[in-house]
């Protein structure tokens, strides 16, 4: 079945299809309405899933950890501040080896105050021990909920799937929408490791002294190094069955081209257009989307940019102080390589400025005109 | 203690830190250091009960409804639900913690369904066992002394009752009019009284039919004559013929003596008494003007009545003070003074000043003086202390004879239906511990509700049993998180048009509907209603459902002492103390 549907919708049909348990989850401008979309259907009848109500993102992550510790499937949405202030719950998510499920629709943290796109909030959480995935489109957002149950209930880490405010969010397009049957034969009921019987009663995440934390950890490091190699099995079995597979990257545009253009999110989209106009005019660029930024595909990236000369990442984020994230991420996966193009580390596009074709073809003109960058950090569209 | 495990690489080890057996073993409840424990404590209604219900007790019957349980309750400590859910002033209801959230409870309303409940239940209450030999005689039928015989009949005591009127109730007949209180229901409560045995013997005055020494075969007395006589206004022309006290008026009607009265009628008085005279002379079909002499604010009577009265068509004239009456014609003359308010009295009430040269002339068919009332001590039998218009007692009640005890109006300013039931019963407990020869003060002390004065017979008849500790509940301790706004049920009235005509009753019972939700607005301050929030709260799942006394108890062998027990608890049913080091 295919409906015109924006990005939150796409995220409630994800829920929906996953047979999903437990929700938890508090509204924020702009997740508010996949919440709205699943509280309805709950209320309604028509979806048997239990949504508990909270009064803060924290709790709901916390009633989260809760009921995915009791053997459910579990799912929460939030953006921006609702993130920040999960937080610390999303270390003990990742720390009890849950596979919980979150959707956060990008948005920028305040001061000033912000509603609109900006990946400072998820980017912020990359060290909580979370999966992350980054979507382009709607189809690519319902799709990802289904592999992110998959990938995290295989690893037994959470996940967090991340889109675009407004851009996604609220913004209709056609999906596909498969059925439930088609879902469940390849996402079986979840089967937790550590259950809860009353009978052989447990204590969970028990205080663990300094003897055995570090090896605790290593095994969620060992979880993360696994992730590659599932993610591309739940993505092969996907597409074989669907049709549809993203890769943790996607390279496009000229083969062996000397310039390439990183970017995630909607941003891609946009990259693909004008990349298209200046291979057309014989230009030697390509683009690569980064969907998986957690853990961060480097062996992925290092094959795909073979033979290129430099590199162009436009960050929509920025951690003041050393530059856009992405770049950032990069430039640390390519120092061990023998190979190191350089990188040119765009920022642009903050609290939901759009970044327009013009903004893309600037700063490709940049890194073709420009031996090295001009510093860790290059404005894109700053008003100087 | 459990068993240890060394891992010696991380591939033995588990997924997650998870403990491999249970955790029994390890009694968090040693690392307390503050201790929760229930307690019911006392609610602010109860305590400012001068009758002493159990008013949280009986509420909660009600929300279950369990009427009858309710009514056992209120029979425990009140003869009078009847009388008293429909002319007590009820400063339970000044006090409900509800005032400070929307509304409070309207505890009278619920009283009186409840004892219409219980006025259709099977009369079985039957003779209250063997009586003992000792008698014991009580002065005066009034809601005084016909409480202290109902609690001495419960007591097994052999009461007689005597009363100088052919009819007894005291000033529950002779005083209160009958729109406000119907005679079937006074004489259902009193004919209950009656069937445990207690004798009244009407017409028997005391000093007059019989004295003191005629009751040597009592052995012991309580005298509770009220107070019934009209204080005068001490004004020239006052004692002329055709100047009626207003209880004296009261009375006639009561008793059913015709009267004629003129057109015109003028009440001295701002109290209750003359509220009632108005009123009862509007349903005449004459005119009443109420004169006194301060404002409305200043008015001794219920607030409530006031209302009623001026809805029915009662005049009433403030700022007036007659200084002289002169009579002409049959017709009389009222001379007097404005007056405005000066300094605070020691009533706490603004004092009326006259204003020189501003007489004033009201001319009147009739005028009752209703100034207030006064015991009649001439009867009175020597060697009882009197001090400023009342008889003086000790706080068991006791008079400065020997077995003789006194209470009511006779012995206290404070003069209510429900102070009378209450002295009433504390007389009855004093002289049950007299005649067990037990110390009568230490009985009455242990038996307090709250701080009293208020008292509990049921905790004397069964010690131990439902156990409170003396501590009022303020607003503060509620969780007001647990209640919502919801209006106070009222009860309906007559429309005006109809309830002037006739004497019959302007205010009529609840519905059960609407008495379940009432009971249901009631915080239940201080008084677990097995809720389970506690139970549901408890992080360390260290409530305990006992089906004791107490229905829940603490698990302290692994009660950390949170305290969200304490904190979640709606009604402040739950103590947390330090523990002991």
């Amino acid at each position: 079945m295919k409906r015109v549907i924006t990005g939150n919708q796409a995220v409630a049909y994800g829920v929906i299809l996953s047979r999903v348990d437990v929700i938890s989850a508090y509204p924020i401008t702009p997740q508010t309405t996949i919440v709205e979309e699943l509280s309805e259907l709950i209320a309604s009848g028509r979806l048997k899933t239990k949504f508990l109500k909270v009064e803060s993102e924290h709790s709901a992550m916390a009633a989260l950890i809760g009921a995915s510790t009791g053997g459910v499937r579990t799912f929460t949405a939030t953006s921006s501040h609702g993130l920040a202030y999960m937080h610390e719950m999303l270390h003990w998510a990742s720390g009890a080896r849950l596979p919980i499920v979150l959707v956060n629709v990008n948005r920028a943290l305040g001061a000033p105050w912000n509603i609109w796109g900006d990946q400072s909030d998820s980017l912020s959480q990359r060290d909580t021990g979370w999966i992350q995935l980054y979507c382009e489109n709607n189809q690519e957002v319902l799709d990802t909920i289904v592999q992110a149950y998959l990938i995290a209930e295989t690893v037994r880490l959470p996940v967090m799937v991340v889109l675009d405010a407004f851009v996604l969010s609220h913004t209709a397009e056609a999906v596909e929408i498969p059925s439930i049957e088609e879902v469940d034969s390849i996402l079986p009921p979840f089967c937790p490791d550590y259950p809860i019987d009353t009978q052989e009663p447990r204590a969970y995440s028990v205080i663990t002294t300094p003897d055995y934390f570090l090896e605790f950890r290593y095994k969620v490091q060992k979880a993360m190094e696994q992730v590659p190699e599932v993610a591309k099995k739940v993505d092969d079995e996907f597409k074989a069955r669907f049709g549809r597979g993203y890769g943790a990257i996607e390279r496009y545009g000229k083969e062996g081209a000397k310039v390439l253009l990183m970017t995630s999110g909607t941003v891609t989209s946009t990259s693909r257009t004008v990349i298209k106009k200046l291979v057309e005019k014989g230009l030697s660029v390509a683009g690569i989307k980064i969907k998986r930024f957690r853990p961060f595909p480097s062996e992925e990236i290092c094959e795909a940019i073979q033979g290129a000369k430099k590199i162009a990442v436009i960050d929509r984020n920025l951690s003041a102080g050393v530059g856009g994230i992405f770049a950032q991420e990069l430039r640390a996966s390519l120092y061990s390589r023998e190979e190191r193009p350089p990188v040119f580390g765009f920022v642009s596009g903050l609290g939901g400025r759009d970044i327009t074709p013009e903004l893309i073809e600037e700063a490709i003109q940049y890194t073709m005109e420009h031996p090295q960058p001009e510093g860790d950090i290059v404005w894109l569209g700053l008003k100087r | 203690m459990s068993k240890q495990f060394q891992f010696k690489s991380v591939s033995e080890m588990p997924m997650i830190s998870v403990s491999l057996g249970d955790m029994e073993w390890n009694k968090t409840g040693a690392w307390r250091t503050q201790r929760p424990f229930y307690e019911d404590k006392t609610p602010p209604c109860s305590a400012a009960c001068p009758a002493g219900n159990d008013i949280v007790a009986f509420i909660q019957k009600i929300a279950k409804g369990d009427f009858e349980g309710a009514w056992n309750i209120i029979k425990e400590e009140n003869p009078f639900p009847g009388v008293c859910g429909r002319v007590c002033f009820h400063p339970c209801e000044s006090k409900c913690n509800r005032g400070s959230f929307d509304e409070p409870i309207a505890i009278h309303a619920l009283e009186r369904f409840v004892a219409g409940f219980g006025s259709r239940l099977s009369k079985n209450t039957g003779k209250s066992g063997e009586k003992r030999k000792e008698k014991v005689a009580i002065i005066g039928s009034g809601p005084a002394g016909m409480s202290c015989a109902y609690h001495l009949a419960r007591l097994h005591h052999d009461v007689t009752v005597f009363e100088s009127l052919p009819l007894a109730g005291g000033m529950l007949r002779m005083g209160i009019p009958s729109y406000r209180l119907p005679r079937e229901v006074l004489d259902r409560e009193l004919s209950g009284i009656e069937a445990l045995g207690v004798k009244i013997q009407t017409g028997v005055a005391l000093g007059e039919d019989v004295r003191l020494e005629d009751l040597k075969n009592y052995r012991a007395i309580f005298i509770s004559t009220g107070a019934h006589r009209s204080r005068g206004l001490q004004i020239p022309g006052e004692k002329e013929k055709g100047i009626l006290g207003g209880l004296d008026l009261l009375k006639r009607m009561n008793l059913g003596k015709r009267m004629k009265l003129g057109d015109k009628i003028a009440i001295i008085g701002g109290g209750n008494t003359a509220i009632d005279v108005a009123r009862s002379v509007i349903r005449l079909g004459k005119k009443a003007t109420i004169l006194y002499r301060r404002s409305r604010e200043e008015m001794p009577a219920f607030a409530e009545e006031i209302t009623e009265a001026l809805e029915e068509g009662v005049k009433i004239r403030y700022l007036v003070n007659p200084i002289r009456l002169q009579q002409k014609d049959g017709l009389k003359r009222l001379e007097c003074l404005r007056m405005e308010l000066g300094e605070q009295d020691e009533s706490g009430r603004r004092k009326p000043v006259p204003i020189p040269n501003s007489n004033l002339r009201i001319d009147v068919d009739h005028v009752i003086v209703a100034a207030g009332e006064e015991i009649e001590a001439s009867f009175l039998p020597e060697g009882l202390e009197k001090k400023e218009g009342i008889v003086l007692t000790r706080r068991d009640a006791s008079t400065g004879i020997k077995g003789v005890f006194a209470g009511g109006d006779l012995t206290s300013t404070q003069r209510t239906v429900a102070h009378a039931i209450g002295s009433g019963k504390k007389a009855a407990m004093a002289i049950d511990a007299f005649l067990e020869g037990k110390d009568t003060e230490e009985a009455i002390v242990q038996h307090l509700v709250g701080e009293g004065p208020s008292l509990s017979i049921f905790r004397y008849l069964h010690p131990g049993e439902r156990p409170r500790n003396p501590h009022i509940v303020p607003f503060e301790e509620l969780n007001m998180d647990y209640f919502e706004l919801a209006k106070r049920q009222e009860e309906s009235k007559r429309r005006v048009k109809e309830r002037i005509r006739d004497f019959n009753e302007v205010t009529s019972t609840l519905t059960e509907d609407a008495v379940l939700e009432e009971a249901g607005r009631c915080f239940g301050c201080g008084t677990c209603n097995e809720c389970e929030n506690c139970y549901v709260f408890c992080p360390d799942v260290s409530i305990l459902k006992s089906g004791g006394i107490l229905s829940h108890q603490v698990d302290y062998d692994y009660c950390k002492g949170c305290g969200i027990c304490f904190t979640e608890c709606p009604r402040g049913a739950i103590s947390l103390k330090e523990e002991a080091k």
